[in-house]
């Protein structure tokens, strides 16, 4: 089990390593909103009866408890 | 009295930091900040879904929702560095399959039920007048006709329980270092329903690494509800009058029918026993991490740890045993279509409620991939694994293909895929033993699989040229998402948001 996690942690670190680190000025693409890493604020709903309608939550950012989702 | 107190709290606490906020500013104002100006952001959603399968009916009946959800956003920067958001709104719903939590009515009124005074009970009088549906008019005088009550999981009944508002209000804090490599926040929750309330708390930190291309982010979060149980109308009678219930209160002069019609009184639904304890708790930490892997994309890891405890039940989700006789209420013909949408006059009376364990202990995993695919099309991709200890393993696969059509106007395509397994506990209408400790015929915790296909189409003018109050429109976003369970559950939902900026 904990050569597992090991190869798990060298496989994120091998990740994060080898990507190219980009200047502020080389980033136009990823600080466009089409590719944010968030939901839009309006995706809330969904995830909202997503939630109600299905036993998962979580994962998304989205809500975690709070409310009892009863309808 | 709760609610109040806590909205006095969480409004000191705008209001004191608003204040403190604006000493700040003039304090410093050559700096950059996280925040130029006050963003206001109104959003709605409308959605509506129908079903066969109602929880309130044991798995059973109509499962028909409205709900609209007018919405306030406000991010208010304070200081250089700190970002206060306030976010505030109302859930405003009908549902069929609450309504039956009393589901019935008479054409005949007989006089008092009960002296409590909360607005389900109020409703539960035998004179109330339900929207009786077009085939009861054809129907024979058997059973409680005669001027008794009847009743259906198939159609709503006009109990006050076929509504409800959630207002809620959440305040959130947030404050970058100066050199934005670190964000700390914090977040106070509060919400209410008629029969749920819920007090919630949250802090956590982010941390941006090799030149801000490295993310890491740590939140914790509590949320502390209490639930005003309401049972189904039957077992409410026999939780208040115990033993003789049939000849007390709303069972007085009622007919309680066999599975052949018969008046009965062998219904004692002894399994029942109200809640003690009504708390319901919920801790979660999160755990996030993203990195840019190129000029053109970025991925996301989201790990969170939810522990709820308490009573994760819902009070008024109807069980029918399998090994009990049946009994009902109503009209003894609608009897052998009881399970199908022809039945339009019987109720039957519940065994029991919704039992599960007081504790859950949910893992989300989920990761985002987006990827800007040309200069006009970006894909954004989504995954989750999610295990939880009573039994439920679900897969999540979503896709969108924000494609830009001009300068101002996105149109986003949309996917989700989902599938789970059904949860230990659960077995559809009529099928739990009396013998079981814990059940449910919750359909939410059945195994299914369920599709959405939707589309959004979003506008955004940097020059915010149309202008309301001294605010300039920045976004204007439009939703719509089909949804459909493999139950047979449908929905769908639209959504419209739009953000101004202070000018």
């Amino acid at each position: 089990m904990k050569s597992y996690y090991k190869i798990l942690l060298i496989i994120v670190l091998l990740n994060v390593t080898s990507c190219t680190v980009l200047k502020e000025y080389e980033k136009v693409y990823i600080n466009d909103e089409l590719i944010a890493l968030g939901p839009k604020s309006l995706e809330r709903f969904e995830m909202n009866f997503q939630i109600y309608r299905e036993a998962a939550a979580g994962g998304n950012g989205g809500k975690t408890g709070g409310g009892c989702g009863c309808n | 009295m709760i609610m109040k107190k806590n909205s006095l709290i969480l409004l000191f606490s705008l209001v004191s930091t608003i204040l403190l906020g604006q000493q700040k500013d003039s304090d410093t104002t050559y700096e950059k900040k996280v925040l130029d100006q006050v963003e206001i952001e109104f959003l709605s959603s409308y959605y509506e879904q129908d079903g066969k399968h109602g929880a309130v009916g044991g798995g059973l009946g109509s499962e028909k929702i409205q709900d609209v959800t007018p919405t306030l956003v406000v991010n208010i920067p304070i200081g250089n560095n700190g970002v206060l958001t306030v976010d505030s709104g109302i859930s405003a719903y009908t549902s069929a399959s609450s309504s039956n939590i009393n589901p019935f009515y008479s054409a005949n009124s007989s006089g008092e039920y009960d002296e409590d005074d909360d607005k389900y009970e109020d409703d539960d009088d035998k004179s109330s007048k339900g929207n009786v549906p077009n085939t009861y008019s054809g129907a024979s005088t058997s059973g409680n006709l005669s001027g008794g009550p009847i009743g259906t999981p198939w159609y709503a009944s006009s109990g006050a329980s076929r509504k409800d508002v959630l207002t809620y209000v959440s305040i959130n804090y947030s404050e970058s270092s100066e050199d934005r490599n670190r964000i700390v926040s914090t977040n106070l929750y509060a919400s209410n329903e008629y029969d749920y309330n819920s007090l919630g708390l949250g802090a956590g930190i982010v941390g941006l690494f090799n030149q801000k291309n490295t993310e890491f982010g740590v939140k914790a979060k509590a949320f502390f509800d209490q639930w005003k149980p309401i049972y189904p109308t039957e077992l409410h009678e026999y939780g208040k009058y115990g033993s003789n219930f049939l000849n007390s209160g709303y069972f007085n002069n009622v007919n309680v029918l066999d599975q052949r019609g018969n008046n009965t009184s062998t219904y004692y639904p002894s399994k029942f026993k109200e809640w003690t304890s009504s708390n319901r708790n919920s801790y979660t930490a999160s755990l996030d991490f993203s990195q840019i892997l190129s000029k053109r994309a970025q991925i996301l890891f989201n790990l969170d740890f939810v522990y709820q405890h308490g009573m994760l039940s819902t009070p008024y989700h109807r069980i029918y045993f399998n090994d009990v006789p049946k009994h009902y209420i109503g009209l003894s013909e609608f009897i052998p279509v009881y399970e199908t949408n022809q039945n339009a006059g019987v109720f039957r009376l519940a065994d029991d409620i919704e039992r599960l364990p007081s504790s859950r202990i949910k893992i989300p995993f989920g990761t985002r991939l987006n990827i800007y695919a040309s200069d006009v099309l970006a894909v954004r991709t989504f995954y989750r694994y999610y295990y939880d200890n009573w039994g439920v393993t679900s897969h999540t696969a979503s896709v969108e293909l924000p494609f830009r059509i001009s300068d101002s106007f996105v149109f986003t395509p949309s996917a989700r895929f989902y599938s789970q397994l059904q949860a230990d506990y659960f077995k559809p209408y009529g099928m739990h033993s009396s013998k079981d400790t814990f059940y449910t015929s919750d359909y939410d915790l059945s195994g299914f699989t369920s599709t959405q296909f939707g589309f959004g189409v979003s506008y955004k003018d940097i020059f915010t040229q149309f202008k309301v109050l001294g605010f300039g429109l920045k976004n204007a976003d439009f939703r719509f998402q089909h949804y459909y369970r493999s139950d047979g559950l449908n929905a769908i939902i639209y959504g419209l948001s739009l953000k101004f900026i202070q000018n």
